[in-house]
């Protein structure tokens, strides 16, 4: 592995050294590009076997009537009133819809889908009017896939921001590594490819610390920080959580001044975080204009408030605040353990690695994997606070990384989500298995190979072999997770079965019907009343709108009496909706299935029909 | 290294070793062929129920699938895979044992409680009334499918499929009243040895909305066998009462059941008199 580049060498590089600079930056800029393209690639491949859920539908519909503020801007700037698009009467029609999240990667979504969409006879489910066909660069068949397009593109910013921020600490093929063990864990892999907000904020996590770090030396990117993290700010609402994480690096980096009783000066950065964000923010959130108090606090009330959805851990169902010390304790270890039992084995490993290698750095102040920085001043400055000591990247990552599940870890906060609450720790954890892969390339060359093993050009190969030896298995691991990521736990946790098993959540919000919607399609009754469970109508809008239900299939509703009220209907096995079954065998007479959707043999959805209403059993 | 293609290898094989459609149809076709009235068939790892009923749920009726308990199955057909086993057949002797790819069938014989009388099945026989302050007893309306109690809408009993602690079990369905005991009372139960009760609270989304506590009281013929308290944690909890004074003879069994808090309390119960 090469050495560590540029962070960790003193500020002043030699002028004979910067061509060489440069040409290492191209270099890295080829690869960042080439990770992107790769990411970007591989999940266009994919998504459109990914379902789609509760949350994923609501965003369709929301982006497309944002998108027709825009529209009516357009109608209003030839017309010459301009102006009318930004009062409350021109605003709130539009971007009322799904007030609670914030609107950048939703716009994304609406902006996409009108400009690539493929406009044909489906157009007459479009939320929005559309009298004859839309004219557009029709780059994806599906809807769905160009309401999604920005997500996957924030992923693969994601991959190239995490090589970036990677070889700040590594060489080349270790932040690679890092970049891919990224993208290649299962849960990340399906949150990603779906037009939400938990890899754009991932993403955004990772691109606000990488401004922050480099603020460390400079003030610019202290600027730009606040400018970034107000786009965090519209991202998702996690991105509150961001300052208090990088605060606590900081503090423990300039923890000599509290030693001395000098507390430091807040830097730059934070002050850009603290009004340039927030500024930016309501800039780019136009439900926000006519409340510019009422309305955050409204948004930060409802998230602070959420309510308890369901999820199932460790064999229970939890749905609201433990109270009783066993379950608190038992609550408290959520994080930590979706982590151990979802992340690829091996990058965990890795992960163990790097940070033993930063441990080693901490405690005796010298490391062959990162070196300790040469101060570039004797003099603390507010604008550039970390030119004067080392930067402390162990403590930077651990606050990356356990400052999400910390919060997680809390028994209040809900965990509904799974590990997507706290997925913007994850690119950090890929970073330190990144130093675990430095690492390990400095132990095998440091092997004394003999013959052609030690040969230059084999020296030089090896550690890419090895590098890409350590990255398989989380890439074979997202692979075979496809498209139940959600449903996946890794080797340790026995795989799908063993998840099961394990009493962990296998899925939410209604998205693994799309690979039996073909055997839905077959066997629709004639009394078209269908029980669709968890899947939302604005889900199967979208599915008839994609031309994968050649019409409306029927919709008899939700909760028990729906299926009373139906012939045919399913049920989405998460095990707070057990019951659900339970008003099957009641309503229908029978406890056998007309169908049973599996991942390795693990029942995924569940369909019964009515006896007596014709086709298939 | 080696961690990595382990991971690896698993990853690529472990798939395959999940049991196919082939191998469930064939140790179906080996439980029907023995099958008699009165086996029990039960999948293990208890995930893999649904699969089971796809193939065998013709034989597994409401019945056996929301069982009280296993206790009055004599034979049971266990279908497992990653070494499982139920709970239903861990105190029988195997007859037979077969494989099916990643499927493993075993018939297990065991010692059959003789069930005197079964409560659930028996509904309609019972007498349900609201005893309110002062013992004024509100005698409840028996509709053909409910009993209805009178001045509250929703105090209501019936049967049904509940889901109590996330599993299925067939009940019957009482909401405590404030301040009230309601009394399910059945006149002229044949006795057994054991009174087997099952209960606990219903429907997830209740349980989270609040947190009051249910007990029930069972009494033979005036006399407090046992009881039991139903909990947001305490999921389908089932209690065996000695009655082995009562045993052999007819008797009058009366389940009270009061709650300090009623708030979405849904209650069931499920009971057997029973020799085991």
């Amino acid at each position: 592995m090469t050495a560590a580049p540029a962070a960790t060498l003193p500020a002043a590089v030699p002028a004979i050294a910067r061509p060489a600079q440069r040409r290492h930056r191209r270099w890295d800029r080829l690869c960042a590009l080439a990770l992107a393209v790769v990411t970007i690639s591989w999940m266009l491949a994919v998504e459109g076997r990914q379902g789609i859920g509760r949350d994923e539908a609501q965003y369709f519909r929301a982006g497309a009537h944002y998108w027709e503020w825009f529209e009516a801007l357009g109608t209003n700037l030839k017309n010459g009133r301009l102006g009318a698009s930004f009062t409350k009467e021109g605003v709130l029609p539009f971007w009322s819809d799904n007030p609670e999240h914030p609107p950048l990667m939703k716009t994304l979504y609406g902006i996409s889908w009108r400009l690539f969409h493929e406009c044909g006879p489906n157009r007459t489910w479009h939320p929005l009017p559309a009298s004859g066909p839309h004219r557009t660069l029709a780059l994806f068949k599906r809807e769905s896939s160009a309401f999604r397009f920005p997500a996957i593109l924030m992923a693969g910013l994601g991959a190239a921001m995490v090589f970036f921020f990677a070889r700040l600490f590594m060489g080349r093929t270790a932040a690679a590594a890092a970049s891919i063990m990224s993208v290649a864990q299962p849960h990340y892999f399906f949150h990603a490819q779906i037009a939400c907000f938990d890899a754009p904020i991932t993403t955004m996590a990772v691109v606000v610390g990488f401004a922050y770090w480099k603020s460390l030396h400079s003030a610019r990117w202290g600027i730009l920080c606040g400018v970034l993290f107000g786009v965090a700010l519209v991202t998702k609402h996690n991105a509150w959580l961001m300052p208090f994480f990088l605060g606590a690096h900081y503090l423990w980096m300039r923890r000599g001044d509290l030693r001395r009783l000098r507390p430091p000066r807040v830097p730059l950065v934070f002050v850009a975080m603290i009004t340039i964000g927030p500024l930016v923010a309501l800039a780019l959130w136009p439900l926000m204009w006519s409340q510019p108090i009422a309305g955050p606090r409204w948004y930060f009330l409802r998230h602070l408030q959420h309510e308890h959805y369901h999820f199932e851990y460790l064999g229970r169902n939890w749905s609201y605040p433990p109270t009783e010390l066993d379950l608190k304790l038992l609550r408290m270890t959520f994080p930590f353990v979706t982590t151990l039992f979802t992340v690829p084995v091996t990058t965990l490993a890795l992960g163990l690695a790097g940070a033993l290698a930063l441990w080693r750095r901490w405690r005796s102040r010298s490391s062959d994997v990162l070196p300790i920085d040469v101060p570039g001043s004797t003099q603390a400055s507010w604008l550039r606070p970390g030119v004067d000591v080392d930067r402390a990247p162990g403590m930077f990552f651990a606050m990356q990384i356990l400052g999400p599940m910390a919060v997680v870890a809390l028994p209040s906060t809900p965990i509904f989500g799974g590990a997507k609450h706290f997925m913007p720790a994850m690119p950090y954890l890929a970073m330190v298995a990144g130093l675990g892969v430095a690492w390990l390339g400095r132990a095998l060359l440091a092997l004394p190979l003999q013959g052609w093993l030690a040969r230059e050009r084999a020296r030089r190969l090896w550690p890419v072999a090895l590098a890409a030896a350590l990255v398989l298995p989380s890439v074979v691991e997202t692979r075979r997770s496809h498209p139940d990521g959600l449903a996946h736990y890794n080797w340790l946790a026995g795989g799908f079965a063993g998840g099961a098993s394990l009493g962990m959540n296998r899925q939410f919000w209604g998205y693994s019907v799309l690979p039996m919607l073909g055997w839905m399609n077959a066997h629709l009754p004639k009394s078209r009343s269908v029980y669709w469970h968890d899947v939302l109508q604005d889900a199967l809008t979208m599915y008839v709108r994609d031309g994968r239900m050649p019409a409306w299939p029927g919709y008899s509703g939700v909760g028990e009496e729906a299926i009373e009220h139906s012939d045919l209907g399913i049920i989405i096995h998460e095990r707070h909706m057990t019951l659900y079954e339970g008003v099957f065998w009641d309503s229908y007479g029978t406890t056998k299935p007309a169908y049973v959707r599996t991942r390795e043999g693990v029942p995924i959805v569940t369909v019964y029909r009515r006896p007596g209403t014709g086709g298939a059993p | 290294m080696l961690l990595a293609l382990t991971e690896t290898v698993s990853a690529l094989v472990a798939p395959s070793r999940a049991p196919s459609d082939e191998d469930w149809a064939a140790a179906a076709a080996v439980v029907r062929a023995g099958f008699a009235k009165g086996d029990l068939i039960v999948a293990t790892p208890a995930w893999a129920d649904q699969v089971m009923r796809l193939h065998l749920g013709d034989l597994v009726t409401v019945g056996m699938a929301a069982r009280l308990d296993g206790a009055k199955y004599g034979r049971v057909w266990e279908l497992s895979q990653r070494g499982a086993s139920a709970l239903e057949s861990g105190d029988g002797r195997p007859l037979r044992e077969s494989r099916h790819g990643g499927l493993r069938l075993r018939l297990h014989e065991r010692h059959a409680a003789s069930v005197t009388y079964d409560f659930f099945q028996s509904w309609r026989l019972a007498r349900v009334v609201r005893v309110e302050a002062g013992n004024r007893e509100v005698m409840c309306d028996r509709l053909p499918e409910r009993f209805q109690c009178p001045g509250i809408v929703w105090n209501e009993a019936r049967p049904f499929v509940m889901e109590m602690g996330e599993t299925l079990h067939r009940a019957f369905y009482v909401h405590p009243v404030r301040g009230a005991t309601m009394v399910v009372e059945y006149p002229a139960v044949p006795m057994g040895r054991e009174l087997a009760v099952g209960s606990g609270l219903h429907h997830a989304w209740y349980r989270r909305a609040a947190t009051g506590t249910v007990k029930l009281r069972v009494l033979v013929d005036g006399k407090p066998v046992g009881e039991d308290l139903a909990t947001n944690r305490s999921g389908f909890s089932v209690r065996r009462f000695d009655t082995a004074a009562f045993a052999g003879k007819s008797a009058t069994v009366r389940f009270e059941i009061t709650s300090d808090n009623p708030d979405h309390r849904r209650f069931g119960f499920a009971a057997e008199a029973r020799d085991p």
